[in-house]
């Protein structure tokens, strides 16, 4: 980065040290006027503190009062202004939006104008055009702005509604997620925007000098009073008192204004640990079924959960989901799988009651109605894919949070965030802040989390997409394990068909907006009932052939029909079958189905994947066994089991 | 939730603006006060002056606050952060101050002109006349536009730098084909905010100009001393538009970024 100074560069340092002379000269020449005896003989005067006392003497009302409208404004704009732009973050509507608009034009407009109107419109009432007041109105309609711009700029930055999801899955209602979510994390914002507003109002004088009167005088009027007094001396040792005034703030203004360092965790020896740690794990996670099998078990094994034709169409008339019927058994495992922008997640907020579906679609948790039930009473347990943990709270609060809400105290809530850290292994990491996690970390504390209330329903939206696939895999087990053994009634949407293979006691394929197969892993992989799900769930090869006298008869080869029970042909039609590459095979010549050469081939270990020519413009995938190597242009003579072929709806 | 702050933006802003334009036309003239206050000499002269020196100081302001705010986005050196600190301290001064500042630099007491009297035995003063109405207005606008533009240039890609000298581009044209562009909406942005505010500004004027007439002055007197309350709610509303026109014309053409700072 560091180069060699230039020339150039020197031309622009002296030219930059020059505007900073320009600016900062007469700042000096202020403060030594103010410190001397007398301005024109200079520091031979002699240095004195006199002008500072007559300062005191005749302007330390205004300065009292600066203080006391800037403390006022800053109330009032903390009152109307988080509160504001609370609503226009979470609520994007024209309205607000016009509001929005509305809210800068008091920048627009020269304090001079709005003073004016002001003084045409309110001068009338004596009182209030006599008291500071009159000035405070002025002040907060000029720096509401800040304040609303600053808040939304960080509401808007921190994913706000995802925090507040999680904590209304927790079961927190509006006013505590608003004071215990939104406030806290808006903090920057507010502070940023608390200091911009007390220095604006401190320093004001276009409106203010048209609104004040004799007995409310604010400092920069006093200080313009005492510049138009003609004594240098005083004007400067009153202008160094505001110095004084500003500077604390505009310190703390860049120290709020400086970016957090942002560190990144390394998902350091995280899988090797799991591994080693194995052994012990299957012990801790084991132990809540075993050990304290009945009351454990009894308290979290979750709710049946039954939806009724639910069906869900967005406001701008898009339609996510076409009505579908589920029903999930208490305790088991339903994955939802789908590519992404299916209608899984609004599947899933559904079931949460992030979403409610269009009319007369019902969801049921057990017997119960929660259709009209917001997502802080139906006691669900949520893990989002962005893990939504709360970054103004530590591990052990952020588990302990939805306790809190549910009114468990005291050593009860202990106890229960104590078990989790021993569930989820993070008992170390309890005192760390959020921003301190890896994603390996994160998505544990946020399961802790979500499990700790006892949900009826776990819901998880994509838990491991973030993570890398090393610490997926391990993740993956470890979450396995955790539902058998607590017996909870899970919902976890993925599109890996690997994880939801390896998760789901029932799978739902969704297909754009609509469901396309629900069934066990195993229905789903070897009976399709399309060509989506077939072609989603691993690697299918599609061939066209016609019967004819009971043979599948293909340009190369044919196969006898009757061998082939899945296979629905009519006589004399063309019909397409498929079938998975591992159904396939090389064999030795005269034993298989037809010929045909290799295009490529992918050595995988423990076989090895081909890529066969078969009409020259379409390929066949297929797996051989064995530690046969092969050639590319190679002809392999293959064979086909028979069984395994399918005939598949579109 | 909005209700509140709403309320309070209604009754003390949008009614009381409102009042404003009536008032404007309640005088004896009715509407055509307007036409009268436009073609009258003086104002003409007056809010011409103003626009001119509000352009040449947002140009002005553009051309240092640029060249010295990618500067100094773009080297690290010794002191650096002091002199930040020192081109950013003038943020908060109210235009009062910013008088007074400009009165000691350059007033009849001024450092400048003690400095020329020593050389030349002629004592320079400039405060208070035009010239230094234009030097308070940079005095008070470079710090502002100073800051945005190092934001903006500090949140640029370098790699779209690289890529343009990896693709054989001289330094001229690395600043021509990817930094200005870049920088563009923020120039725009804090180019609208500076020409705005100094439309508008009148503590600076106020301390200054014993006998310069800029528009805020101007509304100032004909409310205050002469109590011609039509003229000044006519002229304050000519002004308020032109600032707001400014600002809509630079937030069309730069994003939604504008207004974000004062």
């Amino acid at each position: 980065m560091m180069k060699k100074k230039s020339k150039f560069f020197y031309y622009q340092l002296f030219f930059t040290l020059l505007v900073c002379a320009f600016l900062i000269v007469p700042v000096i020449q202020s403060v030594m006027a103010g410190l001397t005896t007398n301005y024109i003989a200079g520091l031979k005067s002699g240095f004195t503190l006199q002008w500072f006392l007559k300062v005191w003497d005749l302007y330390r009302d205004t300065i009292f009062r600066s203080i006391l409208i800037g403390l006022a404004c800053l109330g009032c704009t903390l009152i109307l202004g988080i509160p504001a732009a609370y609503t226009m973050v979470k609520k994007q509507n024209r309205f607000t939006r016009l509001f929005e608009e509305l809210l800068v034009t008091p920048l627009a407009v020269p304090g001079l104008a709005t003073a004016l109107a002001l003084i045409i419109s309110y001068g009338g009432i004596t009182n209030f055009r006599r008291s500071w007041l009159f000035i405070l109105v002025g002040h907060v309609i000029f720096t509401l702005p800040f304040m609303v711009r600053s808040v939304i700029a960080v509401m808007s930055s921190i994913n706000l509604n995802q925090f507040e999801e999680g904590a209304a899955s927790l079961g927190a209602g509006f006013w505590n997620r608003f004071f215990h979510i939104a406030i806290p994390n808006a903090m920057p914002g507010i502070l940023a925007g608390s200091l911009m507003v007390f220095t604006l109002s401190i320093g004001e004088f276009n409106l203010t000098w048209m609104l004040h009167t004799p007995m409310t005088k604010t400092l920069p009027v006093g200080l313009a009073d005492s510049y138009a007094s003609m004594r240098l001396e005083i004007g400067s040792a009153y202008t160094i008192v505001f110095f004084l005034m500003i500077i604390p703030l505009l310190v703390a203004m860049q120290w709020v204004a400086k970016p957090p360092k942002k560190k990144v965790i390394p998902e350091k020896n995280e899988s090797l640990k799991n591994q080693s740690k194995d052994s012990e794990m299957e012990k801790i996670i084991s132990s809540p079924s075993n050990e304290k099998s009945e009351e454990g078990r009894h308290s979290i094994s979750g709710a049946s959960l039954c939806l009724e034709n639910c069906a869900k169409t967005f406001a701008d008339g898009t339609q996510a989901l076409i009505p579908f019927s589920l029903t999930v058994n208490s305790g088991e495992t339903v994955v939802i799988l789908g590519p992404s922008g299916c209608g899984k997640t609004t599947m899933l907020r559904i079931i949460a009651g992030l979403e409610s579906p269009d009319p007369p679609g019902k969801v049921f948790f057990g017997d119960e109605d929660v259709t009209d039930i917001p997502i802080e009473k139906r006691n669900v347990g949520m893990v989002f894919q962005s893990y939504a943990l709360f970054p103004n709270m530590n591990v052990a609060d952020n588990i302990a949070y939805g306790l809190k809400v549910h009114g468990i105290c005291g050593s009860d809530r202990e106890k229960r965030v104590y078990e989790m850290f021993e569930m989820m292994k993070i008992t170390d990491l309890r005192n760390r802040r959020i921003d301190q996690l890896s994603g390996g970390q994160k998505q544990r504390v946020a399961l802790a989390r979500a499990i700790a209330v006892r949900p009826r329903l776990l819901l998880m939206d994509e838990p491991l997409t973030a993570l890398d696939a090393k610490l997926r895999d391990a993740l993956r087990v470890e979450i396995d394990s955790l539902l058998r053994s607590l017996g909870i009634t899970a919902i976890y949407v993925t599109h890996d068909q690997a994880e939801a293979m390896a998760l789901g006691d029932r799978i739902v394929v969704m297909e754009i907006a609509k469901v396309a197969q629900i069934g066990t892993p195993r229905e789903i992989y070897f009976k399709p009932q399309n060509r989506f799900v077939a072609d989603f769930i691993g690697t299918i090869n599609c061939i066209k052939c016609q019967a004819k006298e009971g043979q599948l008869i293909f340009p190369a080869g044919r196969i006898p029909l009757k061998n082939a029970p899945h296979v629905h042909a009519q006589e004399n039609k063309e019909v397409e079958i498929f079938f998975r590459p591992e159904h396939a095979d090389v064999v030795e010549t005269g034993q298989g189905h037809f010929k045909t050469c290799v295009a490529a081939s992918f050595f995988m270990g423990d076989h090895t994947r081909l890529l066969l020519d078969w009409t020259g413009t379409e390929y066949l995938t297929i797996e051989a066994k064995g530690n046969q190597s092969f050639k590319k242009g190679q002809v392999v003579e293959i064979r086909i089991d028979p069984t395994a072929l399918l005939t598949l709806k579109v | 939730m909005i209700t509140p702050a709403l309320a309070v933006f209604v009754a003390f802003f949008l009614l009381p603006l409102a009042r404003l334009a009536i008032t404007s036309a309640a005088g004896p003239s009715g509407f055509k006060i307007y036409l009268l206050s436009l073609t009258n000499p003086r104002y003409f002269a007056t809010l011409l002056n103003t626009v001119i020196l509000s352009i040449v100081v947002t140009l002005a302001t553009l051309m240092i606050s640029g060249f010295s705010g990618v500067f100094l986005t773009r080297n690290n050196f010794l002191g650096k952060s002091f002199i930040v600190s020192m081109l950013t301290f003038p943020l908060a001064f109210p235009g009062v101050v910013v008088g007074f500042m400009i009165i000691l630099l350059v007033g009849r007491q001024g450092l400048i002109g003690d400095i020329t009297k020593s050389l030349t035995g002629q004592k320079v003063v400039l405060a208070y006349s035009l010239v230094g109405l234009f030097l308070g207005y940079l005095y008070f606008s470079i710090p502002r536009v100073i800051i945005t533009i190092m934001a903006a240039a500090e949140k640029l890609d370098p790699s779209l730098e690289e890529a343009a000298r990896s693709l054989g581009a001289s330094p001229f044209l690395v600043i021509k084909d990817v930094l200005i562009p870049a920088l563009v909406p923020g120039l725009i942005s804090s180019g609208a905010i500076c020409f705005a505010t100094s439309m508008g500004a009148f503590g600076t004027a106020f301390t200054l100009a014993t006998d310069i007439d800029v528009l805020p002055i101007v509304i100032y007197t004909e409310f205050t001393l002469l109590a011609n309350i039509s003229t000044a709610a006519a002229l304050s509303i000519v002004l308020g538009l032109i600032t707001w026109i400014a600002l809509s014309v630079a937030r069309a053409a730069a994003g939604n970024t504008v207004a974000a700072a004062g």
